[in-house]
Formats: C-alpha cells, sequence, structure tokens
C-alpha cells in the first residue's frame, strides 16, 4: 500500500482494519486517523498513560503490514540518538587503511579515493531509517512520550515533521521518497511548543467507556470468563469515579483482567470477591496514597458495581 | 472517500461541492457552497478564538482539507475533523463543544439554502472566485444572512446566550459614543437593579499612542518611591556623589553633605470600575477592559474592581488574563451592566477590602456618577474613600462634554471630597489628565474643567 493509496483509503475501511487488529476504537479516533493518512500530516495523540496511545501506532504498523520504527523519547535525547551517527571506529579504520579520506564528499580529494562521510560510515537512527525506509508501504513512526523530551529535541523535529526531510552538514539532505506516517504520543507531563502543534492533528484519547473497555478486555484477554470480564470493568470504571493520584487505565484494566483470570483456574464464572478485588488490587492502582484509600466501604461499593455488571450491559 | 488525493484547496473545492451535491437533482451553486463553508469555517475558528482557543492560521487552511476528506453530510465526522485541527489541548475542548452547534446550524441551513435557491444566500454570483481558505478575509465583510427563516441553533445555554461573531479582520470603534448615537442603548432603562449580563466582548487591542497615554497617566500619578533619587534639603540619605565633589573645595573635608530622598515614579492604585448599564453604553466597552489591564500591567501594584449593583474583586483575573481580561472574566463569569449604586460599592470596598486603599494608594475611579442608590451611603463611602486614600481621582465619561456640570445627585455629592475629576472616554483624555497633573501636581489645579481641548468650546470654567 502506498502513499498515493492512503489518500485514498476510506474511514470504513481504516474501521475494518483496526478490527483485524483486535484494536477498539471509537468514531472520533477512526476519523482522526484517517485524516491523518489521508491528508499525511503526523498525528499528535495526548491522554492519560494507560490509554492505547502507544498501541494505536503498533496498531497502525500492524494493520497495514509495515515496519514500526519507535523512538523512546527521554530527557536528554539528542539528535545524534535520534537521527543519526557516524561510526567513528570504521572511519578511523578506512582512514588508516587509505581507503577513505576525511575530505567531505565535495572536497578535493582524488577519484579513487572515497569520503569516509558516506552512507557506508553512517549509523542511521530512527529517524533517519523512517525517512529511508525501502518498502511498498511507508513506515510508521511512532514518537513515544514527546513530552520527556527538552524542547530543543521538539524544535529539531519540525523540521523533520514540516518537510520529512533532515539535513546531514557533511552529507547533504536526506529527503524521504515515501514520507512515514508519524504518530506523536504525550502523556502531558508539559506543554508542547505551538509551532509543534500546529503541524500535527489532534487527537486527546479518554478512558473508554464501560461497554468500549469490555469489548477490548473481551479481545485482548479471551481467556477471562465474559461475565467476569463485565464486573472487572464495571469495577474499574467505579475505581475511576475516586479521584485516585493516578487513575487505573486501559493497560492497567487489562494487567488486572490477566491476573483475575490466571488466579481463578476452576471456578472460571464465579462472580468476583471483595477477597479476590483487594488480593489483586496491586494491578490497578500504582500508588501508596491511592491504596490507602481503598477501605473496606468502598470495597463493598466495588463490589456492589461488579454485581450490577451484567445489567449495564444488557442496558 | 474521494478520489482526490492533492489535499489543496483544489481538494476543499471538490470535497464541499460533492458533499452539496449529495441526494439533490437540481443543480446546486457549487461556488457559493464552497464560499459558504469557508466563510462558516472562518467564523466558527473566529469565534473559538473569541473564546480564547489558539487557533493558527494555517489550522483553519487544515481544518478546510479535512472538510474535503470528510464531507459534510456526517455531523459528528466533521465535528472529529474540526477538533483534530482546530484544537490542540484538552481544556479547549469546553469552547468547542459550545460553539460547535452553532456552526453546524449556520453550516447546514446555508447549504440547503444554498442547494434550493440558485440565487444563493447572497448576490454574490458575479465576484471573483475566490482562490482558497487563505483569500477568504474578504468575502467575511458579507454577512451570507442564512438564519432568517432559519430554526434558532441548539445552544446549551452555559454560555453567553447570543453567540457573537467576531471576524479578525473586523475594524474595532474605539470612540467614545454617546448613548444616544449607540442606538441600542435607546431600548435601555437605567434602574437601580437592571438586567445584568455576562461579558460578552473581548478586549481591544489599543495603539501605541493610547498605550503611551495611559502610561502617562499611572506616571503623573504616582505616590510610591522608586529606586531613582533626586537632589533634596531633607532627604533621608547622603547623596556621596555630590558630597565627595564638594569636598575638593574644603580640602577633602566633607563639610556640606547633600541629601537625596527617592523620587515618586510607582503607583499603588486601587482601581474602581462602574459597569452599570448607564457607563457600558457610553463607552466603549472593550477599551473599557483595555485600560484596566494597561493600568494593571503598567501600576506597580492595582487592586481592580467592578461594580454595578454588587462589587467584585477582579484583581485576579486581570492578573491571569494576560492581556485578554475580557477571556479571564468570562471564564470567572462575572456580571455586569446592572444598576448603578456608587455608596454600596464604596461600603463593600470598606467593609470587604479595607486594605485596597491606604495612604500611598491612588484610588481611581470609572463611573459616570448616575447614582440611583442612597445620596447617604454615597457621602460615606466617598469620605472614607478621600480620608483613607493617597489621592482620589475620578474619571467620569460625560466630562468629555463641554457641557458637563457635575450637578447629577452623585456627582455633586462625591465632587467636594476628589482631588481631581476628568473626563475620560478614551486613552487620549488620559493624556490630557497626565499634562495637567504633571504641570500642576494631583493636589493643584487640575479637572475637567481645565482642559484645553475644552476651552474653545466653552468659554467658562467650572469650580470644583
Amino acid at each position: 500500500m502506498t502513499r498515493e493509496a492512503f489518500a485514498s483509503l476510506s474511514g470504513s475501511d481504516l474501521r475494518e482494519r483496526f478490527e483485524t487488529a483486535e484494536y477498539v476504537a471509537d468514531d472520533r479516533t477512526v476519523t482522526t486517523v484517517h485524516l491523518a493518512l489521508t491528508l499525511g500530516r503526523p498525528l499528535l495523540v495526548e491522554g492519560p498513560p494507560g490509554s492505547g496511545k502507544t498501541e494505536l501506532g503498533k496498531v497502525l504498523a500492524s494493520a497495514f503490514d509495515t515496519e514500526l520504527i519507535r523512538l523512546q523519547c527521554y530527557e536528554g535525547l539528542t539528535a545524534e540518538n535520534a537521527l543519526y551517527e557516524w561510526n567513528y571506529t570504521k572511519q578511523l579504520l578506512a582512514v588508516q587503511a587509505n581507503e577513505g579520506t576525511v575530505a567531505g564528499r565535495s572536497g578535493t580529494g582524488h577519484d579513487h579515493e572515497q569520503s569516509v562521510f558516506d552512507e557506508e560510515y553512517l549509523l542511521e537512527r530512527p529517524l533517519l531509517r523512517a525517512l529511508t525506509a525501502e518498502g511498498e508501504t511507508p513506515p510508521v513512526l511512532l514518537v513515544d512520550e514527546i513530552d520527556r523530551a527538552d524542547e530543543e529535541f521538539e524544535a529539531f523535529l519540525l523540521e523533520l515533521l514540516s518537510d520529512f526531510q533532515v539535513s546531514i552538514p557533511e552529507f547533504g539532505t536526506v529527503s524521504a521518497e515515501q514520507p512515514p506516517v508519524v504518530v506523536l504520543t504525550s502523556n502531558r507531563t508539559r506543554g508542547l511548543s505551538d509551532a509543534l502543534k500546529r503541524r500535527c492533528l489532534y487527537l486527546h484519547v479518554e478512558p473508554p467507556s464501560f461497554e468500549a473497555e469490555y469489548e477490548i478486555v473481551r479481545r485482548k484477554v479471551p481467556e477471562l470468563d465474559g461475565a467476569v470480564a463485565a464486573e472487572v470493568c464495571a469495577v474499574v470504571d467505579r475505581l475511576r469515579e475516586e479521584a485516585f493520584l493516578k487513575q487505573p487505565g486501559v493497560a492497567e484494566t487489562l494487567d488486572w483482567a490477566r491476573a483475575v483470570a490466571q488466579l481463578r483456574q476452576d471456578d472460571a464464572d464465579a462472580p468476583l470477591s471483595t477477597d479476590e478485588i483487594e488480593r489483586t488490587l496491586g494491578c490497578l492502582i500504582k500508588e501508596v496514597e491511592d491504596l490507602d484509600r481503598i477501605d473496606a466501604e468502598l470495597l463493598e461499593q466495588l463490589q456492589t458495581a461488579a454485581a450490577r455488571a451484567e445489567d449495564r450491559l444488557e442496558a | 472517500m474521494h478520489g482526490d488525493s492533492d489535499p489543496t484547496a483544489g481538494g476543499a473545492d471538490e470535497g464541499v461541492d460533492t458533499a452539496a451535491t449529495h441526494g439533490r437533482e437540481d443543480v446546486p451553486d457549487f461556488r457559493m457552497a464552497r464560499r459558504h463553508v469557508l466563510i462558516e469555517l472562518l467564523r466558527f475558528a473566529a469565534q473559538l478564538r473569541n473564546d480564547g482557543v489558539t487557533v493558527p492560521t494555517s489550522a483553519t487552511l487544515h481544518a478546510a482539507q479535512a472538510l474535503s476528506v470528510v464531507g459534510l453530510d456526517d455531523r459528528s465526522h466533521v465535528a472529529d475533523a474540526l477538533r483534530a485541527t482546530l484544537l490542540s489541548e484538552p481544556a479547549e475542548r469546553d469552547a468547542f463543544e459550545s460553539a460547535f452547534p452553532t456552526f453546524w446550524h449556520r453550516l447546514r441551513s446555508g447549504l440547503s439554502a444554498v442547494a434550493t435557491d440558485h440565487d444563493g444566500p447572497t448576490a454574490g454570483g458575479d465576484d471573483e472566485r475566490e482562490d482558497g481558505p487563505t483569500h477568504a478575509d474578504s468575502p467575511v465583510a458579507e454577512d451570507p444572512g442564512v438564519l432568517e427563516d432559519a430554526e434558532p441553533p441548539d445552544i446549551d445555554d452555559s454560555g453567553d446566550g447570543d453567540v457573537e461573531v467576531r471576524i479578525p479582520t473586523e475594524r474595532r470603534h474605539v470612540t467614545g459614543d454617546r448613548p444616544a448615537e449607540t442606538g441600542e442603548s435607546d431600548a435601555r432603562r437605567y434602574s437601580a437593579v437592571g438586567g445584568r449580563q455576562r461579558v460578552d466582548i473581548d478586549t481591544a487591542q489599543l495603539t501605541e499612542s493610547e498605550l503611551t497615554a495611559i502610561d502617562r497617566f499611572v506616571d503623573a500619578l504616582s505616590t510610591v518611591p522608586g529606586r531613582r533619587r533626586r537632589q533634596s534639603t531633607a532627604g533621608d540619605r547622603v547623596e556621596a556623589r555630590r558630597a565627595l565633589r564638594a569636598s575638593l573645595s574644603t580640602g577633602g573635608a566633607p563639610i556640606d553633605l547633600p541629601e537625596s530622598r527617592p523620587t515618586l515614579s510607582e503607583l499603588r492604585c486601587c482601581l474602581l470600575v462602574d459597569v452599570s448599564g448607564s457607563v457600558l453604553d457610553t463607552v466603549d466597552r472593550s477599551v473599557l477592559l483595555a485600560f484596566a489591564d494597561r493600568l494593571y500591567d503598567s501600576a506597580r501594584e492595582t487592586d481592580v474592581f467592578l461594580f454595578d449593583t454588587e462589587l467584585v474583586d477582579v484583581t485576579e483575573q486581570f492578573a491571569r488574563g494576560g492581556g485578554d481580561p475580557a477571556a479571564a472574566l468570562r471564564e470567572a463569569e462575572v456580571q455586569w451592566g446592572g444598576g448603578t449604586q456608587i455608596g454600596e460599592a464604596f461600603t463593600t470596598l470598606r467593609a470587604r477590602h479595607p486594605y485596597a486603599v491606604d495612604r500611598r494608594t491612588v484610588v481611581v475611579v470609572v463611573s459616570d456618577g448616575l447614582d440611583v442608590g442612597d445620596p447617604d451611603t454615597l457621602a460615606d463611602g466617598i469620605t472614607w474613600l478621600a480620608q483613607r486614600a493617597g489621592a482620589l481621582v475620578w474619571l467620569n465619561p460625560l466630562a468629555v462634554s463641554p457641557a458637563f456640570e457635575p450637578q447629577s445627585r452623585g456627582m455633586s455629592t462625591s465632587v467636594p471630597y476628589l482631588d481631581a475629576l476628568f473626563g475620560f472616554a478614551e486613552p487620549a483624555d488620559l493624556a490630557e489628565a497626565a499634562r495637567q497633573i504633571e504641570q500642576r501636581g494631583l493636589h493643584g489645579q487640575v479637572g475637567y474643567e481645565y482642559d484645553r481641548r475644552l476651552v474653545g468650546a466653552d468659554s467658562g470654567g467650572g469650580s470644583a
């Protein structure tokens, strides 16, 4: 599937591909991703941790059967780590063995001497790889947690995101034949610059509704009994009403669903008990302050919510 | 959806046209439809900007492209496409959600009008074809006027009910229009408890000279010592440099010790702005806010209060507004436009914010003095203010008229206690006030009656 084919992709086609990849997406997500693909613009996904932002990038890659190039951002990430590095060892050896010259590409080196500033000596890091990737379908470039990177790095990304090209001083400008599909994710630990946001389509993912989450759990944890899965989602739904420091995301729900499925081998369809919830809370609650807030009363309420799960699904 | 892979203005054109033709036999006016969509999109973006959303110019362009991809048939798709292109913060969603129904309604009703009526909503068929959203500023001047016979939009009334659309190119009129000229004020009856409304305008952009006028006014009122010092016969500090120079004539022994004192270069100010219906109709309210904001920025410390029948401390809104207090006031759901009870306002100030006024504070009251409250309360309030404040300056929007005399009940009660009474309809009036204060001092002969600009019109001078 080429970049041109993306442009004529229809919304329903995209939805089918999400379905096949077992990714439950609401209309807003489908429309926004569809726009990002058709318009060929980067997609900035924001939302609380564990709401499936990174997963969206992965699913896009698998849905279009293409390479996923992931760049995990962190504080202190530099252009060298993200873009390219010269293979200094190889360059040094080449120069010593008189196989190459340090003169630049346009330098005055003899014809038989090759410059060491050449593709051969270039170590491609994720961003450059995304630009130079070959293959029919453009790769998916997932720039994960861009808010963790420094602002300088963010500024550096701008050239890449607007023109899909980077300049390497010794080498020239590398531009992508097929612009990659770019997905940026952010947890909003800091605000992103307007310049970056301006270049992206914006998607804010929220915690899914009870029904959507049930759907997700059913797909991702098929080993768990359907009724129990509903109870699991109801409990998480109830927990999200509490003002916790760290709200449980979908990732936590899935963890917990797997844990519950793992623990109950024999009586697979028995309803959730307060004891069971309490023992496995570690999958959902990740802050000690939040854990302290869970008392017998809240556990009781959680169980009540679980008991009503079946009715909610039918309603 | 459409085979068009070129996401340019041409693409937007096609998408709009396709959507407009959808399900209709007759041939609609494509150009009108397209033009209508672009106009509505710009209006929508302007409305969002008005509500504090940062919408870059390019975002509107991208929104148009996105619309060409998703078409105009499905409301939720259009909403998603616009959300993706126009927003970039979760906090901006509320503004979007409240403005979208109106946009959608206008869009659809306009498109149906285009589809059924070959003349289109406006008779603009003969003008030149617009080449894309970037050029679309020009058609804005003409209102497509599509809403005449359509049903009203379902706006949830949490925002201001009437959606005032301001297009960025629209000039704001910064004038001191008299109430008689505004037309809409004819129907208004000023009363003690008049209907209050939310802040529904935005802050005006003042010109450089207007800003300078306000700054000059602030400087003229300065009451608080700054860093700069000047020579003085009885200062609090020895001026070392001059003392050293003087000591040369006495063989190095410092006999004379010239002293210096700090100049008063900073202003601590308590700004009381009357936002009753009568004042709001007299002065340009966006300029009024812009003035208050500039004063807030320019003075070292400013407490800002708005009062009509109630007194509201809005200092925080001005601090947070960052140059756009209107948005902050709107967000804080501050209401204005009620009746005038100046005395009550002063009493509330005294009871709740006694420390807003001290002997280094200049109290600046912006009010027309058309008080409908109890005169005794006003007299109590104004005497307290006059006693406690370093200076009491009254800016009266009505006093710009040559025929003005402080004869209204509220004004005649207050005038004896004022250090100065100036006319104020636009920032330029402040430059005149500043000129007088600079020349004769705040406690000298200053006031509206010494306004040079009015002397020609009216030979007489009042007495303060």
